[in-house]
C-alpha cells in the first residue's frame, strides 16, 4: 500500500466515521439492551426519558460525564487512568478493517483478519492493566480471571476462523465476502456449521458476556475488573463491552452471514441488520442463562472447542482437497 | 466419550428450551400476530406502571394503609374517638397522640406518628367505640419525616385527596 | 516509575501490633489465623451481592480457591428477644413478623404458639385451618423467592423477576386476610385476626393448578439447564453427621437425605388431618437441596388443596381470647413450627407479669450459616457463593 495525501485523508474521514459508529452504538445498544432485558423479564424497560425510552442512555451518559472520577487512594495511578483509554483504543483500529459494504471498508488490506485478532488481545490486556492498577481485591480476581479467559478463547476464534480462510484462500475480508454473494446457501453458516458454532461460543467468552462474563461476575466479584471505576472511567469500560460485541457481530455478519448481500438489494443496510441481529441474539443469551464456573469455562474451551476446532480445519483442508 | 458428547447435545439443546421460554415472555409487549402463541397464552406485562397506573380498588380490600377516623353517624365531620386512650396505652410503638377534649368526650388533639406505626393493628383491636380503621391511601409520599405525623382530626374535616 | 512496580500481591501485614493492622477485630483475628502465607483475604460483604443482605464472609483465597471462610454476623442485629421482654405480648406480636421477612407467618405462628401453650388457649378448628393455609402459601412465596435469589447468586437474573409473578398472586392473596404483603401479622391468641372472603378462595383455587403449570416452566428454564446442573451437582455436600453436628434442619438437613420435619416429628395445629410426603435429596450436594425445595412447593399446594376443600365453618376466634391488655400467666412453654428455612421454635417464660420473663426465638437461619464455615472449605470462590445460596439464608433472621 503506497501512502498518499489521498489514503492519508481517507484513513481519517474514516476513523472519524468510526468514532462516531462506535458513540451512536453503544447509545443505541445500550438502550436495546436494556429493553430486551426488560421484555424478557415482563417489564416495560426504560420508559420515561423519550419515547419509550429512547433518550435515557444519553441522559445516562451526561450522569456519568458530569461524575467525579474517584481515584482510590492505594490504586496506581497511571496504570488506573490507562486502563480505559487502552480498552477504547484499539477498537478503532480493528474497525477500519471491516467490509461494511460492497465499497465502503476503512482500510483495504489483505490481512484484514489478522488485523482484527491481533488487536483483540489488547483489549484483554487494557483490563488487566485497569484490574491490577486499582489495587482492589476483586478487580485483581476479575483481570486475572479475563487474561486466561481471552488467552483461551482466541485460539478455536482463530481455529473457526482459519477454517473459513482455507476455503477462501485468503485473509482479506473483503473476498471472504464475496465470495458468498448470492442466495443465503452460498453464506458460510451453511458450507461451516461447525466453525459457526464454535464461533458464537467463543464470541460470548470474547466479549466477557454472560455465561462467560466472569471477569465481571456480579455475584461473585461484584463489578469485577471495574470495581473501583466510576464516571468517565467506568463509561469507558462500559462501551467497550458494547464495541466489543458489535466488532463481533461484524465479525459474524461478514464471515458466516454473507456479509452486504441479502434477499433484495445488496449493500450496507445488510451487514447492519445481521450485526443488530446477532447483538439482539447476544443479550437473549444474556438474560437467559446463568454463569458458568471458571474451571467449565475453561474446560469448555480446552476439552471441547479446541478438538472441534481442529477436526473442522482437519475436515475442510480435506474437504478443499478432494473436491 | 459418546456418552459426554450425547450429554453435551442435550446440554445445547436444554439450552434452546430456554432461549425458547424467555424468547416467548420477551415477545410480550409486541403485537398479537408477532408472538407467535395462542393469544390466550398471552405473556402481558405484569408489573403495575406506576405513575401511568395505580391498583385496582378491589386489591386494595383489608389493605392497611395509614390509620384514620371513623366518622359519626351523624355527623361525618365528628369522629367516634371517646378519648378513653385504650389505644394509646396499646400501641406498641407510642406513635398515638390523644388529648381529651375540654368539655365532653370528643378529643382535642389526634396525632398519629406515620413514621413510628408499624401497622400492627393494635389500636384498631383494642378501641371500644370502633373508631379507628385503616385507611387505603397507599400512595402517600412526604419529603420530611415531620411531615408524617398524621393530624386525623383535620383529616376527617378534609380527607386528603389521593396523591399521585 | 516507581508505581509500576508494586507488588500487586502484597495487600496486607501481619504485624503483631494492633495499631498497625487495618481493619476490625474480625478481619484481624481472622488474619492471625492465616494458614497459607501466600493467601489473599477477601471481606465480602456486608454490602456484597450474593450475601442476601448485610452478611459478611471473610474467606482466606488461594488463587481462587477458598482455603477457610468465616461468616460476621450482627448487621442486622435489632434485640428481638428483648423487646419480646420489655413489650406486652399482644405488642411482641407484630415484631415476630419482622424477624424473617420471607416467611412471617410461620413466626406468627411459633410466638402465638407458645403464648397459647402457655396460657392452655384454645383455637377454633376454622382458625386452625388458616393459619395452615396462610402458612403453606408464605412458604410457597418464600421457596420461589429463594428460588430466583440462588439463580442470581449463580448469574441468571431473569428467574428472580418470573419468580416475582407467583410472590405477587401470594401476596394479593395474603393481604385479603392479613392487610399487608410482607411484614404480615394476622395471628392472635386464640384465633385468627382476619377471615377468608369467598375471592380469596376462588383466587387460592385458581392458583393451586396455575402454580403447578409455572412448576414445569421452573424445571425448563433452569432445572434443566445444562449450564446450571453441572455448576451445582457434586457441589457442597453436607452429609447428616455435618447437619447434626450444627443443628442444621429444613431443607439443608432434608438435602441430606434425612426426613425430618417439625410437621411430621412434633406434630401441631391440624397437619396431621393432610396427607403430604416429605421429599428427601438422593443426593446432599447444592442440586438436592434446590430439588427438595421445588418438590416442598409442590408438597404445599397438596396441602393446600385438602386445607381448602376441607375448610370448616365457625368463628375465627375463640370466644375467651384474650384482650390486648392480656399478661401471659405463670409458666413456661416452647412451640416449633416448620418455617421455609427449617424449624423454628420461640420458648417462652413468663412470671405473670406485664410482659414476658424471657423469650428465646430459635433461628434455623443461624444453625444452617454455621455450617458453611466447614462446608466451604477447599472450595471455589463460585462453588462457596452457590452454598450460600443453597443455605436460603435471610440475614435478619439469623442476626434477630
Amino acid at each position: 500500500m503506497d501512502i498518499n495525501l489521498w489514503s492519508v485523508i481517507k484513513l481519517l474521514v474514516a476513523l472519524g466515521a468510526i468514532i462516531a459508529l462506535l458513540i451512536a452504538n453503544s447509545v443505541v445498544m445500550v438502550w436495546l439492551e436494556r429493553k430486551v432485558a426488560g421484555f424478557v423479564q415482563r417489564r416495560p424497560g426504560p420508559y420515561a426519558v423519550g419515547p419509550q425510552g429512547m433518550l435515557q442512555t444519553i441522559a445516562d451518559t451526561v450522569k456519568l460525564l458530569s461524575k467525579q472520577i474517584v481515584i482510590p487512594g492505594s490504586s496506581d495511578r497511571f496504570l488506573f487512568l490507562l486502563g480505559p483509554v487502552l480498552c477504547m483504543f484499539p477498537m478503532f483500529i480493528m474497525f477500519l478493517a471491516i467490509p461494511y459494504g460492497p465499497w465502503l471498508t476503512g482500510l483495504e488490506i489483505n490481512l484484514g483478519l489478522l488485523l482484527i485478532l491481533a488487536f483483540s488481545g489488547l483489549e484483554s490486556l487494557a483490563v488487566l492493566v485497569g484490574g491490577w492498577g486499582s489495587n482492589n481485591k476483586y478487580s485483581l480476581i476479575g483481570a486475572a480471571r479475563t487474561v486466561s479467559q481471552s488467552v483461551a478463547y482466541e485460539i478455536p476464534l482463530l481455529l473457526a476462523i482459519l477454517a473459513l480462510a482455507f476455503m477462501t484462500g485468503t485473509l482479506n475480508l473483503t473476498v471472504i465476502t464475496e465470495a458468498q454473494t448470492g442466495w443465503f446457501w452460498h453464506w458460510n453458516i451453511f458450507r461451516q456449521p461447525l466453525a459457526f458454532l464454535i464461533f458464537i461460543i467463543t464470541c460470548f467468552g470474547e466479549t466477557n458476556r454472560a455465561p462467560f462474563d466472569l471477569p465481571e461476575g456480579e455475584s461473585e466479584l461484584t463489578g469485577g475488573y471495574h470495581t473501583e471505576y466510576s464516571g468517565m472511567g467506568f463509561a469507558l469500560f462500559f462501551m467497550a463491552e458494547y464495541t466489543s460485541m458489535m466488532l463481533v457481530s461484524f465479525l459474524a455478519a461478514v464471515l458466516f452471514l454473507g456479509g452486504s448481500s441479502g434477499p433484495i438489494g445488496n449493500g450496507v443496510w445488510w451487514t447492519f441488520l445481521k450485526m443488530g441481529a446477532f447483538m439482539t441474539f447476544m443479550m437473549w443469551v444474556r438474560w437467559t442463562f446463568p454463569r458458568v464456573r471458571f474451571d467449565q469455562l475453561l474446560n469448555i474451551n480446552w476439552k471441547w472447542l479446541m478438538p472441534l476446532g481442529l477436526l473442522n480445519l482437519w475436515l475442510t483442508a480435506m474437504a478443499i482437497k478432494v473436491f | 466419550m459418546i456418552k459426554a458428547i450425547v450429554d453435551n447435545i442435550k446440554g445445547l439443546y436444554s439450552l434452546l428450551v430456554g432461549l425458547f421460554i424467555t424468547g416467548r415472555y420477551g415477545l410480550g409487549p409486541f403485537p398479537a400476530w408477532l408472538k407467535l402463541q395462542k393469544p390466550e397464552n398471552g405473556y402481558p406485562q405484569l408489573t403495575t406502571h406506576y405513575p401511568w397506573q395505580t391498583i385496582e380498588p378491589e386489591n386494595l380490600v383489608n389493605f392497611r394503609g395509614p390509620l384514620e377516623l371513623v366518622p359519626a353517624e351523624d355527623d361525618p365531620a365528628q369522629s367516634r374517638c371517646v378519648s378513653c386512650l385504650m389505644c394509646v396505652k396499646g400501641c406498641p410503638s407510642g406513635c398515638l397522640t390523644v388529648v381529651k377534649g375540654d368539655q365532653g368526650k370528643a378529643p382535642k388533639v389526634w396525632l398519629s406518628d406515620f413514621s413510628l406505626c408499624s401497622l400492627c393493628g393494635a389500636c384498631v383491636e383494642v378501641c371500644p367505640a370502633g373508631a379507628l380503621r385503616y385507611s387505603h391511601d397507599l400512595y402517600w409520599v412526604e419529603e420530611k419525616r415531620e411531615n408524617l405525623v398524621n393530624d386525623l382530626l383535620a383529616k376527617l374535616a378534609a380527607p386528603r385527596k389521593a396523591s399521585l | 516509575m516507581t508505581s509500576l512496580f508494586v507488588n500487586p500481591f502484597h495487600f496486607s501485614t501481619i504485624s503483631e501490633n494492633p495499631a498497625d493492622m487495618l481493619g476490625d477485630f474480625y478481619s484481624n483475628n481472622f488474619e492471625k489465623k492465616r494458614v497459607d502465607p501466600d493467601s489473599m483475604i477477601l471481606n465480602l460483604g456486608p454490602q456484597h451481592p450474593s450475601t442476601h443482605g448485610v452478611l459478611r464472609v471473610l474467606a482466606e483465597l488461594h488463587g481462587e480457591y477458598v482455603l477457610r471462610a468465616e461468616p460476621v454476623l450482627g448487621y442486622v442485629h435489632r434485640m428481638h428477644d428483648y423487646m419480646g421482654q420489655v413489650k406486652t405480648a399482644a405488642q411482641f406480636l407484630p415484631n415476630t413478623g419482622r424477624v424473617d421477612y420471607l416467611h412471617p407467618v410461620a413466626w406468627n405462628w411459633a410466638y402465638v404458639g407458645a403464648m397459647e401453650r402457655l396460657a392452655g388457649l384454645e383455637v377454633p378448628e376454622r382458625a386452625e385451618y388458616l393459619r395452615v393455609i396462610c402458612c403453606e402459601f408464605n412458604r410457597i412465596a418464600s421457596h420461589v423467592m429463594w428460588w430466583g435469589a440462588f439463580v442470581l447468586d449463580l448469574g441468571g437474573v431473569t428467574p428472580i423477576l418470573y419468580a416475582f409473578e407467583e410472590r405477587e398472586k401470594i401476596n394479593d392473596l395474603l393481604q385479603i386476610v392479613t392487610g399487608s404483603r410482607l411484614t404480615l401479622n394476622s395471628m392472635r391468641f386464640g384465633g385468627m385476626g382476619g377471615d377468608v372472603d369467598d375471592r380469596f378462595l376462588r383466587l387460592a383455587r385458581e392458583f393451586i393448578p396455575w402454580m403447578r403449570e409455572r412448576l414445569k416452566m421452573y424445571d425448563q428454564l433452569v432445572t434443566g439447564n445444562v449450564i446450571f446442573r453441572r455448576r451445582l451437582s457434586g457441589v457442597g455436600p453436607m452429609d447428616e453427621d455435618l447437619c447434626r453436628r450444627y443443628g442444621a434442619t429444613g431443607p439443608v438437613l432434608r438435602g441430606a437425605g434425612v426426613a425430618y420435619d417439625t410437621r411430621r416429628a412434633e406434630p401441631y395445629s391440624v397437619y396431621s388431618h393432610f396427607d403430604f410426603d416429605i421429599p428427601v435429596a438422593e443426593t446432599n450436594d447444592c442440586l438436592g437441596r434446590y430439588l427438595v425445595r421445588l418438590r416442598e412447593i409442590e408438597e404445599s399446594l397438596k396441602i393446600l388443596e385438602q386445607a381448602l376443600a376441607q375448610l370448616p365453618g365457625g368463628p375465627i376466634k375463640h370466644p375467651k381470647a384474650p384482650k390486648a391488655t392480656w399478661k401471659a400467666p405463670a409458666g413456661e412453654a416452647y412451640f416449633a413450627v416448620e418455617g421455609a428455612r427449617g424449624k423454628i421454635g420461640v420458648q417462652v417464660v413468663s412470671e405473670g407479669g406485664k410482659s414476658p420473663y424471657r423469650v428465646k426465638l430459635r433461628s434455623p437461619g443461624f444453625s444452617n450459616l454455621s455450617l458453611f464455615a466447614e462446608a466451604a472449605e477447599g472450595t471455589l470462590l463460585a462453588d462457596a457463593l452457590a452454598i450460600l445460596g443453597s443455605l436460603d439464608l435471610v440475614i435478619p433472621e439469623i442476626d434477630r
